[in-house]
């Protein structure tokens, strides 16, 4: 899949880096900083944005059925509007 | 739960798995933890699949897997299931 195009919108989607590391790197995540919750400085208003998702860490077969994802970053649960 | 019920259990919850794990190559074809993950999940679901048929039958036509008899007819149907 090429992301090129986005590449533009100041950083906010992070091209997957997993794909350039070592096996070893890829113990650590490269994204421990990295908070896809909050905007780059000039994020033009009236446009919606998609954070790409990052490889974190993953709920075995029994939590993830019972919590409707396999991964703890997707698992948001709503709650009448007010954050987690 | 009985063991039947366990091993059906078990298979929904490696299908999930696959699935999410499915959807996420699909925007991360390359992704190397993924790709191990789906391939150690789709292991354990084939496991859990055989030992189900071999024990209760197929799931699914094509599970049926006797030269001599088609067991996808086997009682119990779906309605006559305990």
């Amino acid at each position: 899949m090429n992301l090129d195009l986005f590449d533009n919108i100041d950083g906010l989607l992070i091209r997957e880096r997993e794909n350039y590391l070592e096996d070893d790197d890829l113990k650590s995540r490269p994204d421990n900083n990295y908070d896809p919750s909050s905007f780059p400085e000039r994020t033009p208003l009236a446009m919606a944005y998609i954070p790409y998702q990052q490889w974190g860490n993953v709920y075995d077969d029994d939590k993830a059925l019972a919590q409707g994802t396999l991964f703890p970053d997707l698992d948001l649960p709503f709650k009448g509007g007010s954050r987690l | 739960m009985n063991e039947k019920k366990m091993l059906l259990m078990k298979i929904k919850k490696y299908d999930f798995a696959l699935k999410e794990l499915n959807l996420y190559l699909d925007t991360h074809p390359n992704c190397r933890r993924a790709l191990s993950l789906f391939k150690q999940y789709k292991q354990l679901r084939e496991k859990a699949m055989s030992e189900f048929v071999s024990k209760f039958g197929p799931i699914s036509p094509e599970d049926s897997n006797d030269s001599s008899h088609w067991t996808w007819v086997d009682d119990p149907w779906p309605w006559e299931r305990s």
